[in-house]
Order: C-alpha cells, then sequence, then structure tokens
C-alpha cells in the first residue's frame, strides 16, 4: 500500500509542476503579445495619450513590476480566485469604463459546471454504447457484422464534430422536434422550466450523444481487440467447461480484461475531449468552459488576459486531476502498475488534436 | 526476402489496405489535377461567378444543373423575380450545381478545395516532423539535459487542447504571414496555416520518435555500430534513421488526416484561409456558419448537396488515411504474422 501511495504522491507533485508551469508558459505567452489593456478603461478615447495608458494601466493594476504580478496570481491560483477580468461595463462617450471588472471566478465556476456536465455524461454514453458493441465485434472477429460495426463507428471519428453535432441538433431537434434546441439547465437553482435533474438530462442528452458517436470508434476498436485476445485463452476455455452461459463468460470474464485499457484511454482522451468540447459547446449553445476559451483567445474582441489566464489554468487542471483520478484508479486496481507504470497502449486516430 | 518487399506484399495481399491505397491515391489524383482539367473542359474555374446559378432566396441549384453563362444579373422584375438573362446566352454545366449565393461550381470548387486542405495537411505534416526529428533524436538518443527539457515541454503541451494553442497563434500572427502565397497552387495562406499546424503539432512525431529511439539504442547493432567507431552521427543517420521509417509513414498517414480536420476547425472558427479560397474547411462553414454563430439548416437558403459533397470527400480521405496507417503498421511489423 505505501508503494501505491508514494506512486500517488509522485503523480500529484507531478500534475502540481504540470499546472504550474502551465500558468508560467501562458504568463509569459500573454505578456509578450502586444496589447493595450488602457483599452479596457478608455473604451471611446481615440488615441490613448501616455496618460491615458499610465492611468488605465494603474487601474487594471498591472503597473506593477512583472514578477510581483505573477507571485500575486499563482497565490491567488491557491484560493480559486482568479480575480477580476479587464473587460467592464458600459462606458460614456468621454468618460473612462466603471472602476471594476467583472468577478471571474462565479463566471468560471458555472462555465466548468456546464462542462463538466458535458465531458462525463458524454463518457458514460460512450461506454455504455462502446461495451456492447466492442464485445459483440470482438467475439465475431472477421465476419461481416464486425467489419460493419467497426466501418460503421469508424465514420462518426472520421467527420468533423462541427459538422456532426449541427446535423444531430437539425435531424433531432430541428426534424424530429424530440428535444430542446440546447442550450443549458443547471442541476440546481435555475429558472423555472429549466432546473432539475430532468431538464438538465434532457438538453444534454444530444450533445452527450454527439459525443459519443465521436469517441464511439476507438473504444469499439480497442474493446474488440482485447475481446478478441482474451476469448482463446485457458481460463474462458474453463470457465465454459463449468457450465457458465456466454453471457456470463463475457461480462465477468473476458470484460473485466478490457477495463484497464479502457481506462488508459479515458486518461489520454481528456485532452481531446475538451478540444472536441469546443465544438459541441457551440453548436448546442451550452456555455461552456471550451468553447468559452476559444471565443476569449479568437480576438474577436480585445485579449482580456486575466480571463484568457484563468480559462487555461481551469482547462489544464481538468487534464491533469482527471489524468490524476484514472492513476489513482489504476493504482488501485492493478497495484503492479504503480510500480512500472502504465502499460503501453496505441494513441488514438485523432491524436489529441481535434 | 527483403524487408521492403516482405512489406508490399503483405499490403498487396491485404484487401482492405490496398482499397485505402487506391482511394488515397484517387482523391489525391482528383484534387490536384482533377480541378484544372473540369475547368478545362467545362469552361469556367471555381472562381467564376453565375448569379443564375442561385434563385432569389439565394438557394444555389443541385447537381447536374445547366445555368445561364452569365457572370452578371440582369436585374429584378417589378414583381420582384430574377429577370431573364439576355437572349442567346450560351449555358454552361454545373456537375454538383453551384456552392452558394454567388453561383460559383461547387464541383471545381470541391476538387481545389480538395487541393488547398492537403496541401495544408501535408505541408502541416511535414512541417511538423522537420521540427519532430531532430527534436526526437536529441530526446532519444542524445538524452541528458537536452532530453530532461524537450520531454518536460512536450508533456506540458500535449496536455492541453491544441485547438486553444492554435486559434491565439493564428490570429496573433496571421496579419504578418497570411499574404503568403503562389498563385492557384499555393494561395495566400496555405504556408501560413501548414506552418502554424506543422508547428504545433510536431510534439505528436517528437515524442514517438523519442520512443522509438530509446528501445534502439540499447540494441545491439547500435553498439557494434559504435564500438567499431562511428561517430554519434553517423550512427543515426545510417543505423538508426532507417529504423524509424516505419514509425514515421505510420504516423504520416494519420496525422494528414488530422490535419485535414484542424484545417476544417480552424475554418469554422474563422482562423483559416481567406472565405473565398476554396478549402474542404471553409465550403462546410460557409454552409454551417462560424463557431460563434452556428447557422441552423435553412432549406430556403442552402441546398443538402453543399454539405454532403465536402463532406463525402473529406470522409474518404480520412477514413482511407487512417485504415491505411493501420494497414502500413500492420504490414510494417515484422512480429505480426500474416
Amino acid at each position: 500500500m505505501t508503494e501505491t501511495l508514494r506512486f500517488l504522491l509522485r503523480r500529484s507533485a507531478a500534475g502540481l509542476l504540470t499546472v504550474l508551469a502551465m500558468v508560467t508558459i501562458t504568463f509569459v505567452i500573454f505578456w509578450a503579445t502586444p496589447t493595450q489593456p488602457a483599452r479596457f478603461v478608455y473604451p471611446n478615447v481615440q488615441a490613448l495619450t501616455a496618460w491615458h495608458i499610465q492611468h488605465g494601466d494603474h487601474i487594471l493594476g498591472i503597473d506593477r513590476p512583472k514578477s510581483d504580478q505573477y507571485v500575486d496570481y499563482v497565490k491567488h491560483l491557491f484560493r480559486w480566485d482568479f480575480g477580476d477580468s479587464w473587460a467592464r461595463g458600459f462606458a460614456l462617450p468621454g468618460q473612462s469604463a466603471g472602476i471594476k471588472g467583472f468577478p471571474i471566478t462565479a463566471q468560471l465556476d458555472a462555465q466548468l459546471r456546464v462542462t463538466l456536465s458535458l465531458l462525463l455524461g458524454g463518457a458514460a454514453v460512450v461506454l455504455l454504447l462502446s461495451v456492447p458493441l466492442g464485445a459483440f465485434a470482438g467475439s465475431r472477429v472477421g465476419t461481416i457484422s464486425d467489419r460493419t460495426v467497426s466501418l460503421v463507428a469508424l465514420i462518426g471519428v472520421c467527420s468533423h464534430p462541427m459538422v456532426l453535432s449541427i446535423l444531430i441538433r437539425s435531424l433531432f431537434h430541428g426534424r424530429l422536434h424530440w428535444t430542446p434546441p440546447g442550450g443549458y439547465c443547471p442541476l440546481s437553482s435555475g429558472q423555472p422550466g429549466c432546473s432539475g435533474v430532468t431538464d438538465w438530462a434532457t438538453h444534454l442528452a444530444l450533445p452527450w450523444l454527439t459525443f459519443a458517436v465521436l469517441f464511439l470508434a476507438l473504444y469499439v476498436r480497442m474493446i474488440r481487440v482485447s475481446v478478441a485476445e482474451t476469448l482463446p485463452q485457458d481460463f474462458v476455455r474453463t470457465a465454459r467447461a463449468k457450465g457458465a452461459s456466454s453471457l456470463r463468460v463475457m461480462t465477468r470474464h473476458v470484460l473485466p480484461n478490457a477495463g484497464l485499457r479502457i481506462l488508459t484511454m479515458i486518461g489520454m482522451e481528456i485532452g481531446t475531449a475538451l478540444g472536441v468540447c469546443i465544438y459541441v459547446e457551440a453548436a448546442f449553445g451550452l456555455p461552456g468552459l471550451a468553447s468559452r476559451a476559444v471565443f476569449a483567445m479568437s480576438g474577436s474582441t480585445q485579449l482580456d488576459l486575466p480571463v484568457i489566464m484563468a480559462l487555461v489554468f481551469v482547462i489544464s487542471t481538468i487534464v491533469v486531476v482527471g489524468n490524476l483520478a484514472v492513476d489513482t484508479l489504476y493504482a488501485v486496481l492493478d497495484p503492479r502498475l504503480a510500480l512500472g507504470g502504465r502499460p503501453r497502449t496505441g494513441k488514438s486516430a485523432a491524436g489529441g488534436v481535434i | 526476402m527483403a524487408p521492403w518487399r516482405l512489406t508490399l506484399a503483405r499490403i498487396r495481399r491485404d484487401r482492405w489496405t490496398m482499397g485505402a491505397l487506391v482511394l488515397v491515391a484517387t482523391v489525391l489524383l482528383l484534387s490536384f489535377v482533377g480541378g484544372p482539367i473540369a475547368s478545362r473542359v467545362l469552361g469556367h474555374n471555381g472562381y467564376d461567378q453565375f448569379p443564375y446559378a442561385a434563385n432569389i432566396t439565394q438557394k444555389p441549384v443541385g447537381p447536374l444543373s445547366v445555368v445561364p453563362d452569365l457572370n452578371y444579373s440582369a436585374g429584378l422584375t417589378p414583381s420582384g423575380e430574377l429577370s431573364p438573362p439576355p437572349k442567346r446566352t450560351p449555358n454552361t454545366f454545373m456537375v454538383f450545381g453551384a456552392d452558394g449565393p454567388v453561383g460559383r461550381d461547387e464541383f471545381i470548387r470541391v476538387l481545389d478545395g480538395g487541393k488547398t486542405s492537403l496541401e495544408i495537411a501535408i505541408g502541416g505534416a511535414l512541417i511538423a516532423l522537420l521540427i519532430g526529428l531532430p527534436l526526437g533524436a536529441v530526446g532519444g538518443y542524445v538524452g541528458g539535459l537536452g532530453d530532461a527539457i524537450v520531454s518536460r515541454i512536450t508533456d506540458t503541451v500535449m496536455a492541453f487542447p491544441l485547438m486553444l494553442f492554435l486559434v491565439f497563434a493564428s490570429v496573433q500572427l496571421d496579419a504578418h504571414i497570411r499574404g503568403i502565397g503562389i498563385s492557384w497552387w499555393l494561395p495566400d495562406g496555405v504556408i501560413a496555416e501548414a506552418l502554424l499546424i506543422g508547428v504545433f503539432t510536431s510534439f505528436y512525431p517528437t515524442r514517438l520518435i523519442r520512443a522509438q529511439l530509446f528501445q534502439l539504442r540499447e540494441a545491439e547493432f547500435v553498439e557494434a555500430a559504435e564500438m567499431v567507431g562511428a561517430s554519434r552521427w553517423r550512427t543515426l543517420r545510417s543505423h538508426l534513421l532507417p529504423h524509424l521509417i516505419p514509425t514515421i509513414l505510420v504516423w504520416a498517414a494519420v496525422a494528414v488526416a488530422t490535419n485535414i480536420l484542424l484545417e476544417i476547425g480552424l475554418s469554422f472558427i474563422g482562423a483559416g484561409v481567406q472565405v473565398s479560397t476554396a478549402t474542404w474547411g471553409s465550403l462546410l462553414s460557409t454552409t454551417w456558419g462560424t463557431l460563434f454563430q452556428p447557422q441552423t439548416y435553412n432549406s430556403q437558403q442552402f441546398t443538402p448537396w453543399q454539405t454532403i459533397f465536402p463532406t463525402v470527400f473529406v470522409l474518404i480521405a480520412v477514413v482511407s488515411l487512417n485504415q491505411l496507417s493501420e494497414g502500413l503498421r500492420q504490414a510494417l511489423d515484422p512480429f505480426t504474422r500474416r
């Protein structure tokens, strides 16, 4: 047990370092990009004078040395406090905008809930679909039905998330009117008619389905291979010989062997899944982290650095914490791995890119 | 049998991989020479506009349409209809119909778009390889401090959704590098996009090559080469590099497929090449809007064909590239018995 504990501690430390490195990298990159923060304070001034810039920077609190700001920022991060945005409310012509920006933390918490609902629910749907399909294809390797399942599943991974999302939305909402158009309903404390488990689930059903179709191929293929490798082994034959039904053989003896591989895959795919979230959130009008991050970074408005840094921090934290959770499960399920690290598995076709 | 002959024989025996190979070759051929040939045969190119190929609600014509060969509209009749073209206007033929309100030829645009998309995708993979090979070699073969730095950076950056970096970089840098282009063959912005995609995806080949070299450098033939006095450079170049080719080939096929999807993603975000340049991404995003303003499908304004044709081409390209990669991996692996 101590070995496992030590392994987990080491992993946590590495995860913490990764997050810190990420924060530092974004801090440096974003300070190196040319922006005019004072624009946020004086949105209506045509040409900013030196005085405007100095005063604006002072109001935003960025006239202090960069090292002080960095230390301060990291300190606040540990308290889950991201400060105020640079963007502020409406300003009359010729005047400066309000003194205070919007607090980032509250917004971010709400966005985090949306993205986590999408990710976790999507993962659940993927597993619910891929395990039976993978088991089905794996026990019939080489047949027409096996090829069909693999090929159909492959189409999902090869079409673009954005196109797939809008197609699914157009079909189930636009044509069939089965589901609401999109948007997000919180689990608690929402508007009447848009809160509680039922509303939450019905609004997220289509995004989850999209997610499942996109990731189905990877999991089906992997479970298929695992099942096909396990079926001819001796212990399966023994189980059969003792009279276990084929369902029991599959669920008790064959599928558990795929468990660790599935876990590895989930751990590796968290970054990809967040990348897919960008499109799914945008297409279904979910106010989530990933699409907010693209919006903030794409420069359609001025770059609001505190907001961007907060988003980058939270997204990399999701990846790191997710990986840590996978590692913990791993160490519990198979203590040998605490000593040697994860087994090698192939990287997905998407390669963590889209 | 020599390893290459063996690989070829294995590929030839694998029907699925042969099929994928044929499909990839077809897509490449269609994209790079199909456009010019089609333009010559049909008498118009992918930029020519035919207002009569779209009706009054801007809905373009469907496949196999004959439209008046006129690059201006004769205006509206008093009742709000599109006035008929002048007498004796010659007609022109549109194989896939038109691409939108301005009425460009969808067929030629899909072919030209394939060319642009594949240029970006292949260019991106090449640039990623150019960066990844030396970095991976430093990491996997030289080791030491260089390896520590390379693998730390790789791990950190790979923990983050790549698209976000890509969007940020392309928005910030685009003004400087967007204008680079060479005529029809390399439209403006292609080099810039390939460069960006290449730089930001170079972490994958770096990691693969590093891992491969890590295993290989313990091999006996490396030890033998070093023992007879081969320099590090020579060992790397003539003993280790040939062993990397299978890994690189398998990666490259998938990388090109992923880059095609990345290009579509960038178009959807509005950070790709100019909208007037046909790529598979820009063809799709003119129908479906951008990420920030996704459009619901509106049958008054669009035909399903505008989505179907680019999607089918993307699907064929990406599926067959993935299948090719899988087949190559099996064929190049000396331990599979088939």
